[in-house]
């Protein structure tokens, strides 16, 4: 589903040129489970919004289910990532002024679902993370665990075929923490590749393969048995 | 999606209720203010256009030039109307109205006074759109001793409007027939009278003089575009029908006449440009000043900006609070346009919620607004035709206007900058932002200058030096009514204790009282090109004591020199005028009408030169006087010095009563005064009030700022104080920035205040300098302002527990 090849990325400030991606080279399998990790500033993160196309590559190749999305402009980008990918944040994202179900919805209205079929995705979904009695709550009644399992319902409601998940346990306790761990692995079951940044070690047992990073190179992969 | 955009919107303003207050405050304040603007500007506007046919309405004037001496008429010679579409076929119709000024009319044993009278021609209700409620249109003016009255006078006489054919007794013992009841003349009419008289009443309106104005005359043209070639045509027309009677009277053809420099011209000006840019000879009422128009424009376009600008500023001052928002929606793949239409649906629903406060306030204040601006404003449902459609599109501009910005900005977040937490300084940086400010403060500041600017000006023509003392002046306006005892009564007042001293004469130098002027030439030959065509007044020897004129050379009309009754007094615009070093014992010979010779003129002698006054408008040069002395029963005017004002008053009033049945009218000077300035004072009031909205406009906007300033360097002021600093030191910071900007604008925006001042200084003759300190006064003021309202957001800042904001993140 995704080879990155010779990925580069470099921030710049006026006297210091860091490098945040250096050679980048990997894969990732539709159906796969993976765990990127690595001390802060070894570009787990940089990796992650290239992957999601937030933001573009300086060198290198992307190439996404067979495109090569390097050169993408924002646009293009944007309309790729609507239709495929979701996310998960660390600090779950969810507009305050939006209640649980709005705030699920909205990635239907960005990919133009008619009405109808927006409330029942969301219902769907909403059940199945078992927040459907939250529906009309605002993210600010809600704890984080109900936080971060809205914000998994809005990742997932497009049913994207890739979910990148930043950190997705790091404002919860472990068992809240247990409980998104377990969604993801059910969602990957049903066929969902998900890609995960954690610092987390028992996070990353669930995956099926950690890609360690150090100054923005794969140091060492481990597949999981 | 819209709906989408509709509830977040919503919910965010109800989330930050004190940002949406000041927000929706603010621009509510800015477009009522702009709102009243604009009522006022459209009523000025409007001025006569209630006539159906006023695009083919015509007044025609005439510009004389005599020697050195240029006069502009409002009004033209008796027989022109009649003429006039006589000879051309395509004027339809022409109207003559003819001021009666006062007269008394009976309603029961009372004699009301009455000033809104005018004689008028039959073709009156042709030429003009004044509907009648009972009577024939077409003859009601058409007999002698007919009138006309409108509804509200008809009520006030009879109690009712169904009057045709009754009987009124005006000036004593003319009886009158109502002819008809008219709808009362709007108030956005130049003329407004409150009885037409029929002019055949008015014997002198079939003069067949074409060599005197004193008839307003308006023309109907059959067609608008006609206009141009009836005015290249008139000057022709005129010298066709004046020819001869300049030659048997004047004693000299037209030719001679411009040979020798001098000119008599006809003019039209269109009706509807009559109210405000008409400023002539014999105008039937008090006109409006198009430079008010465009400066009252200017000032709404100001407020409208400041409350934008207000607007825009919170709004993005505020990004960093929506900027996770723009950030999440980017992520889930909305397109930036998206975000576009979000943020401006947002502030047109603001703007929407600001208008419809605008407008219910507007209309609840313009009562007020009415009397402070002496107008009588309606909202009916011809205004609600505009008004409706105008609000729409306020809230549409004003909304898109104020809402781009933030839009643009806001929608043009890159996600991960945001989400990373990258754009946190939502203050700092705003260079647009400081830029919006200082353009603010800069109109703030120019407002200021130019509040102070007219209030000094105002100021400075009430207590100017007008040349004669107008405090305790007590004017019996209708003396004439006592017609051979009025020398008798004036001789009796002078009598009673507490009048200083009394004069009679109709003539008194305050602008609502009688002018008249004449031709004198400065030797026997009697040329033109040395004569003076000034005010020409006829007084008494007590005149220049009673008001308290001042002689520079010379002496003053004496009662017991028989001599004196070939006498003339100059004054020194006179004297200036005719070239005299010593003008004592010059001699003038005044016209007496008829040919240009040396029988038809009397002789005078000067006496005297009495110091310049001012007679009528400041605006105006002090044009040359020269009186002389007559019985002239026009008023009586008494100085008086008492301190028990109330006494005399009502002694006068029962030694008036003892001459004449009539009531007694009468004024005192310094009130009159007054009123010939009320419209400058009106605009003056009018003028600070707006500023006054402008400048607290302008400090909400940085009231709400500074809040967010603080608010998004809490975190700094928390690391400040826990390193030491004190409250002083943080406020101090946290001003500076604002401070500066303040700075900034003033040092723009005095210059500029003080050129477009003294550009509208230039229009009074008479007129203050714009002085150093009061730049210095708007400046000082502009930042004491600034610093208080931030001052207040700075200190609650400084005075937070910095722990609090440290655990914060």
């Amino acid at each position: 589903m995704i080879k990155i090849t010779n990925l580069e990325k470099f921030y710049r400030t006026e006297e210091v040129e860091t490098i945040a991606l250096n050679k980048l080279s990997m894969e990732v399998n539709t159906g796969e489970f993976v765990a990127i990790m690595g001390p802060s500033g070894c570009g787990k993160s940089t990796l992650l919004n290239i992957l999601g196309m937030l933001d573009d590559p300086d060198a290198g190749s992307y190439v996404f289910n067979g495109v090569e999305i390097a050169h993408f402009n924002e646009r293009k980008r944007a309309d790729l990532r609507k239709h495929n990918i979701g996310f998960v944040f660390q600090s779950f994202n969810l507009i305050d002024e939006l209640t649980v179900f709005e705030n699920v919805e909205l990635p239907l209205i960005y990919t133009g679902v008619s009405s109808a079929d927006r409330v029942k995705r969301v219902e769907e979904v909403l059940d199945k993370m078992q927040i459907m009695h939250r529906r009309n709550h605002y993210p600010q009644q809600l704890s984080g665990g109900q936080q971060q399992r809205v914000a998994i319902a809005r990742a997932v409601v497009n049913k994207p075929k890739l979910i990148l998940a930043d950190e997705p346990t790091g404002n919860l306790d472990s068992s809240n923490g247990n409980d998104v761990m377990e969604l993801l692995t059910d969602l990957n079951e049903q066929g969902t590749t998900i890609i995960m940044v954690t610092h987390s070690e028992h996070d990353a047992r669930y995956s099926h393969r950690i890609i360690r990073l150090l100054d923005g190179q794969t140091v060492m992969e481990n597949i999981m048995v | 999606m819209f709906r989408n955009y509709i509830k977040t919107a919503f919910r965010s303003l109800l989330k930050n209720k004190g940002f949406t207050a000041i927000n929706i405050l603010g621009l509510a304040l800015g477009l009522g203010a702009c709102l009243l603007i604009v009522f006022y500007v459209a009523d000025e506007l409007s001025y006569d256009r209630y006539n159906t046919k006023s695009e083919r309405i015509f007044r025609v004037n005439a510009d004389l030039k005599l020697g050195e001496n240029r006069k502009d008429y409002a009004v033209v010679m008796p027989p022109l109307a009649k003429t006039i579409v006589a000879e051309f076929p395509y004027v339809e119709d022409a109207v003559r109205l003819k001021n009666a000024y006062t007269m008394h009319v009976k309603k029961g044993d009372l004699n009301m006074i009455e000033n809104k009278v005018a004689f008028a021609d039959p073709s009156l209700f042709n030429v003009f759109t004044l509907p009648m409620i009972n009577g024939d249109a077409k003859t009601a003016l058409a007999e002698p001793n007919s009138v006309v009255l409108t509804e509200s006078t008809a009520k006030r006489y009879f109690d009712k409007t169904d009057v045709v054919g009754k009987t009124m007794v005006i000036n004593d013992n003319q009886n009158f027939k109502v002819t008809g009841v008219i709808k009362d003349v709007p108030q956005n009419s130049h003329f407004n009278f409150d009885f037409f008289l029929s002019m055949s009443t008015w014997a002198d309106s079939r003069s067949n003089a074409w060599l005197r104005n004193d008839y307003s005359t308006y023309v109907l043209l059959k067609d608008a575009t006609d206009a141009k070639k009836l005015a290249g045509s008139l000057d022709g027309f005129l010298l066709k029908m004046s020819g001869d009677q300049m030659k048997s009277e004047i004693g000299m053809s037209y030719a001679d006449f411009e040979k020798s420099g001098s000119y008599f011209r006809l003019n039209l000006t269109s009706l509807t440009d009559i109210h405000l840019k008409s400023k002539r000879i014999g105008e039937l009422g008090v006109n409006g000043t198009v430079q008010y128009v465009y400066i009252f424009s200017a000032i709404a376009i100001f407020i409208l900006l400041i409350a934008c600008i207000n607007f825009m500023n919170l709004s993005t001052a505020r990004s960093s609070n929506r900027a996770r928002e723009v950030g999440v929606r980017k992520v889930l793949g909305s397109p930036r346009k998206y975000l576009i239409a979000q943020f401006l649906s947002e502030s047109i629903m603001i703007t929407f919620f600001a208008t419809v406060i605008a407008l219910v306030a507007a209309i609840a204040v313009l009562p007020l607004f009415n009397q402070l601006a002496g107008k009588d404003i309606a909202i009916t449902t011809a205004t609600l035709f505009w008004l409706i459609p105008v609000s729409v599109l306020i809230v549409l501009v004003v909304g898109s206007l104020a809402g781009s910005y933030p839009a643009f900005f806001l929608s043009a977040f890159q996600p991960i900058d945001v989400l990373k937490g990258k754009l946190s300084a939502g203050f700092k940086g705003g260079g647009l932002r400081s830029f919006l400010v200082v353009f603010q403060f800069g109109i703030s500041v120019f407002l200021i200058i130019g509040t102070l600017v007219i209030k000094n000006q105002l100021n400075y023509i009430q207590t100017i030096n007008l040349g004669f003392d107008r405090n305790q002046v007590l004017v019996i306006q209708n003396a004439y009514e006592l017609n051979q005892s009025t020398k008798t009564f004036k001789e009796e007042l002078k009598q009673l204790p507490g009048v200083t001293s009394a004069t009679m004469t109709g003539f008194l130098p305050v602008s609502v009282n009688r002018r008249s002027t004449s031709i004198y030439f400065k030797d026997a030959t009697l040329d033109q090109k040395k004569s003076i065509f000034p005010q020409s007044w006829e007084v008494d020897a007590d005149w220049i004591p009673t008001l308290g004129m001042k002689m520079v050379e010379g002496r003053n009309f004496s009662k017991d020199r028989l001599s004196d009754s070939g006498a003339v007094i100059i004054n020194e615009a006179a004297a200036e005028f005719l070239g005299y070093k010593n003008a004592f014992g010059q001699t003038l010979y005044n016209s007496l009408g008829g040919k240009v010779e040396l029988t038809n003129t009397k002789k005078y002698e000067v006496i005297g030169v009495m110091k310049d006054f001012h007679f009528s408008s400041l605006h105006e040069k002090i044009e040359p006087v020269i009186i002389r002395l007559a019985e002239n029963n026009g008023a009586v005017s008494l100085r008086v010095n008492t301190k028990d004002l109330p006494a005399l008053m009502s002694q006068i009033k029962s030694k008036w009563a003892t001459f004449s049945p009539v009531q007694m009218n009468f004024s005192f000077m310094d009130q009159d005064f007054d009123a010939s300035y009320r419209s400058e004072q009106q605009v003056g009031t009018i003028f600070i009030i707006f500023t006054t909205l402008a400048i607290i406009i302008a400090c909400l906007g940085l009231f709400g700022l500074a809040a967010y300033a603080a608010e998004q360097r809490t975190k700094e002021i928390g690391i400040r104080k826990v390193l030491g600093a004190d409250v002083s030191a943080i406020v101090a910071m946290l001003s500076k920035d604002f401070v500066k900007l303040v700075a900034i604008s003033i040092v723009v925006a005095s210059p500029l205040a003080w050129y477009c001042m003294n550009l509208w200084l230039q229009d009074f003759v008479y007129r203050i300098e714009v002085q150093w300190w009061v730049v210095a006064v708007a400046g000082l003021s502009a930042i004491v302002i600034a610093v208080a309202t931030v001052s207040f957001q700075s200190l609650k800042a400084a005075l937070a527990n910095p722990v609090d904001s440290l655990k914060n993140e």
